[in-house]
């Protein structure tokens, strides 16, 4: 008896001991703390502004750091650690004046050596990762430097003095003070990173120095962070919540169960739930620059062919997709420049340049009957997407519009996301649900996709000397009209002359947020999550 | 019986690296890379191959490979590349907690709660209380364990308000993910140990046992329950199989940081360092409990003891 009796307390002895192994975060909160609690959809990849490429952690970082400006509710750049910027009139050299009051989170001052020596981490060959170009597009220098082939004296950034940083572009681009809020452009401290090491910068809370509204106070990839306001910020002042906590939680469902027991501020619904909360006052819903299309496969019949490209184009409907089987927040899309993206200052892009393509089922038909003449009979049609649910919806609505309306049955082939993309890369589909989410916040950002120098399968191999000249003067052009003016009209001939693709939709999501939280803006692009503004009542 | 172990652990060595091989094989069939595809098509084919290159995947698969091996051998399993600069090691070691302590409290409960049930259906055989078990083994058995999470979430979580919907931030926590695994090896259990005590109880010794005198409690315990228990501990091995897949979906229903959620995640991004890893842990372990199952047997009923010679 004795015997079993220290096998049990053994047995619990070890029991205890794993679960104290364990790690229980604690969560306890103070009453008169304002608290925002927010989830994020999955773990948080890597926290070291050069080299991460995805949304979570673009949106943690944008709250945690800043850039020279920082993007508004209508995402258009204020100054933020910059207090003012010149700009030389061929709209090539911009010098930033920082401010005075700007310090990092251990109390040491922000200067433009900050950002320099962030800005050429970013485009150095060995620390850069796969956002380098959104600096090397645009510096001048940046390429080559990115390249090897010249040291950083050939990089066009300089720093004035402690304060000024003066940069040379390669280009006119009115959309460049927007990347300076991007991640990508945040500045880091050098001293800083050799004392914490190269190789664990950024993978714990303490080894980031921040400079933005908030600081992290807690940091676990797998579980979330904890973010508290920063003590050393110099707009402190104007932010109203004293800690935010976002926690990883990958079910929709559990995360709307958390949000009906009061324990999230704001929660994304699927599209299975929209219907039932969509008369609550707490429903919402917005829309991303994602703009998703279908594209035609160039070297591939049956659309070598303009008028089997067009047929294809007019035969379904945007709206009816995203009415009825996304009904996510999703708007139907009858052009490729997203809605939202900045035109000029009165109106957006997609106002500017209009509704291009338009189901016309009659039209669709006769440029078919067209088509046919001039190519005999149409081969066997595989529609390429990728295998979720979204995804393989999208298509089987497709497949059941161009039976209806043009009496053409097609096949649907499934791949993983990334097999999507590399079958398209390979140029081994003849047309596919493909999609592009912006980097900026201009139309040239997805139009010059298409400027087919060199040849993408992943666009179609599409290629039109006209469009790639207007895509080419547009980038050198320091008028803001004339320039407007130019992607216009590529816009006009990719879809309306060429039948390149056809629009799709513009990705939006539905969401539910407690009434108590106000400003809290979510950018349609890049570091969506803006905390900096939130008010909670 | 140190030879037997012996030659089971160079066993087991050969196995993991066959499944180390024929993993990484397959796994470099999965089209894409680990990197955001999308992001790198802006790039040039030139500048998406050095990119590649800096990260050592644009060798030959068998170089890719043999490196790898190198490295395993020195127990390093690599550095992760969606979770980047961490490395595999520290990642499984951060994650592993969860998984084992909701693995262990779940083998526990079933254990506990399916062999009572078992031995109470068996003796009260074909009365309300052998129904009653059977009903719930049935039904313990045919609903997948993330339904029933969903249901007890919404309903002991967020409507009753008796156990936190989800997160990991306290003991509290793990009541509703233990419950939600530990059912299905309540009913295995359960009904596992019921068809046992059926046949034990029909054995002519039980009924030497009986009419000795014996209190039918003592029979009960001394007789039959230790020979009914001998074959329930062989299905141990697979059950604990079965509670780390089905914990794959049940840490994601509660949040919970553990290694299940990892793996799931590893395959969705191509994250190879990760996916190797983690197979080859949870191969290492499925192999490792059959063989402490296999033991215990041993220690239980001296009868199937291999001898060495003596």
């Amino acid at each position: 008896m004795n015997k079993s009796l220290s096998r049990l307390f053994v047995i619990l002895c070890l029991f205890l001991l794993v679960i104290s192994g364990c790690g229980f975060t604690d969560s306890k909160v103070n009453k008169r703390e304002k608290v925002l609690n927010l989830s994020l959809d999955n773990d948080i990849p890597d926290l070291n502004q050069v080299l991460t490429t995805d949304g979570i952690s673009f949106s943690i970082l944008n709250n945690v750091m800043e850039g020279l400006f920082r993007l508004d509710e209508n995402n258009e750049p204020q100054p933020a650690m910059a207090e003012k910027v010149d700009i030389s009139d061929d709209k090539l050299t911009y010098t930033f004046h920082l401010r005075d009051d700007i310090k990092w989170s251990n109390g040491e001052p922000v200067t433009a050596n900050d950002f320099k020596y962030s800005w050429l981490r970013a485009m150095h060959p060995d620390t850069s990762g796969a956002y380098a170009d959104i600096l090397y597009n645009y510096i001048e220098g940046g390429e080559e430097y990115f390249e090897g082939k010249v040291d950083e004296s050939k990089v066009a950034i300089e720093v004035k003095d402690e304060k000024t940083l003066e940069v040379t572009l390669k280009a006119p681009s009115p959309f460049f003070l927007g990347l300076t809020a991007f991640a990508t452009y945040f500045p880091l401290n050098e001293t800083f990173i050799n004392e914490v090491g190269e190789d664990k910068f950024a993978l714990k809370a303490d080894a980031i120095l921040y400079n933005g509204p908030f600081v992290l106070t807690e940091y676990d990839q797998a579980e979330g962070v904890t973010l508290e306001k920063n003590s050393e910020y110099w707009d402190k002042d104007n932010v109203d919540v004293d800690k935010v906590t976002l926690k990883v939680i990958k079910e929709k469902s559990t995360a709307l169960n958390l949000y009906e027991s009061g324990e999230l501020d704001r929660v994304y619904l699927s599209s299975a739930d929209v219907d039932t909360y969509r008369d609550s006052d707490e429903f919402g819903t917005e829309t991303e620059f994602i703009s998703w299309f279908l594209q035609f496969n160039f070297l591939e019949k049956p659309f070598d062919n303009v008028n089997i490209r067009k047929a294809f184009q007019l035969a379904y409907d945007p709206e009816q997709l995203t009415k009825t089987v996304l009904n996510n927040g999703s708007e139907p899309a009858y052009g490729l420049v997203a809605a939202g993206v900045h035109g000029n200052d009165e109106k957006t892009f997609r106002e500017l340049s209009g509704d291009i393509v338009q189901p016309d089922y009659d039209k669709a038909k006769e440029f078919l009957e067209k088509g046919l003449e001039e190519i005999g009979e149409l081969p066997k049609i595989e529609l390429l997407t990728a295998d979720d649910t979204v995804a393989k919806d999208t298509a089987t609505f497709l497949q059941s519009e161009f039976k209806r309306n043009l009496d053409v049955d097609i096949d649907i082939t499934t791949k993983p996301y990334s097999g999507r993309i590399e079958t398209m890369r390979e140029s081994d589909y003849v047309m596919g649900i493909s999609r592009w989410g912006a980097d900026y916040n201009d139309p040239m950002d997805i139009l010059s996709l298409w400027d087919g120098d060199p040849l993408s399968g992943l666009r179609g191999n599409y290629f039109n000397e006209k469009y790639k000249r207007l895509i080419d003067d547009a980038s050198n052009e320091s008028d803001e009209e004339r320039r407007l003016k130019m992607l216009i009209e590529a816009e006009h001939i990719m879809l309306e002359d060429d039948g390149t693709l056809g629009p799709l939709y513009f990705e939006g999501k539905a969401y539910l947020q407690k009434p108590h939280v106000k400003n809290l803006i979510i950018h349609p692009y890049g570091a969506s999550l803006e905390l900096k503004f939130v008010k909670i009542e | 019986m140190k030879r037997f172990i012996f030659l089971r652990l160079v066993n087991i060595i050969i196995t993991l690296f066959i499944i180390a091989t024929v993993t990484f094989f397959l796994m470099k069939l999965l089209p894409g890379s680990p990197f955001d595809e999308e992001r790198l098509s802006k790039l040039s084919d030139e500048a998406r191959l050095e990119f590649l290159a800096k990260y050592g995947l644009d060798q030959p698969v068998y170089v890719q490979y043999a490196k790898y091996i190198g490295s395993l051998i020195k127990g390093d399993l690599g550095i992760s590349y969606y979770y980047k600069g961490q490395t595999v090691n520290a990642l499984i070691k951060d994650r592993i907690g969860p998984s084992m302590l909701l693995g262990i409290q779940a083998v526990i409960l079933g254990l506990s709660v399916g062999i009572i049930l078992g031995i109470i259906a068996a003796y009260r055989h074909n009365t309300i209380w052998d129904y009653f078990t059977m009903l719930v083994a049935v039904l313990g058995v045919s609903i997948p364990n993330f339904v029933l999470a969903a249901i007890l979430q919404f309903y002991v979580g967020l409507q009753w308000g008796l156990f936190p919907v989800a997160y990991w931030e306290g003991y509290q926590h793990t009541f509703l993910p233990t419950i939600s695994l530990g059912v299905t090896v309540i009913a295995i259990i359960a009904r596992f140990t019921r068809n046992e005590m059926l046949e034990v109880l029909q054995q002519d010794y039980i009924l030497t046992a009986q009419s000795k005198g014996i209190s039918e409690c003592a029979v009960l315990i001394k007789h039959a329950i230790r020979n009914a228990l001998i074959p329930v501990i062989t299905i141990l091995g697979p059950v604990f199989v079965s509670l780390l897949t089905g914990s794959l979906v049940i840490e994601n229903i509660f949040s919970i940081p553990g290694i299940g959620s990892l793996f799931v995640d590893s395959i969705k991004m191509n994250d190879y360092t990760t996916i190797m890893g983690l197979t080859l842990f949870y191969s290492a372990f499925f192999i490792l409990t059959i063989l402490i199952v296999d033991l215990l047997y041993g220690i239980i009923d001296p009868r199937i003891r291999i001898h060495g010679r003596e």
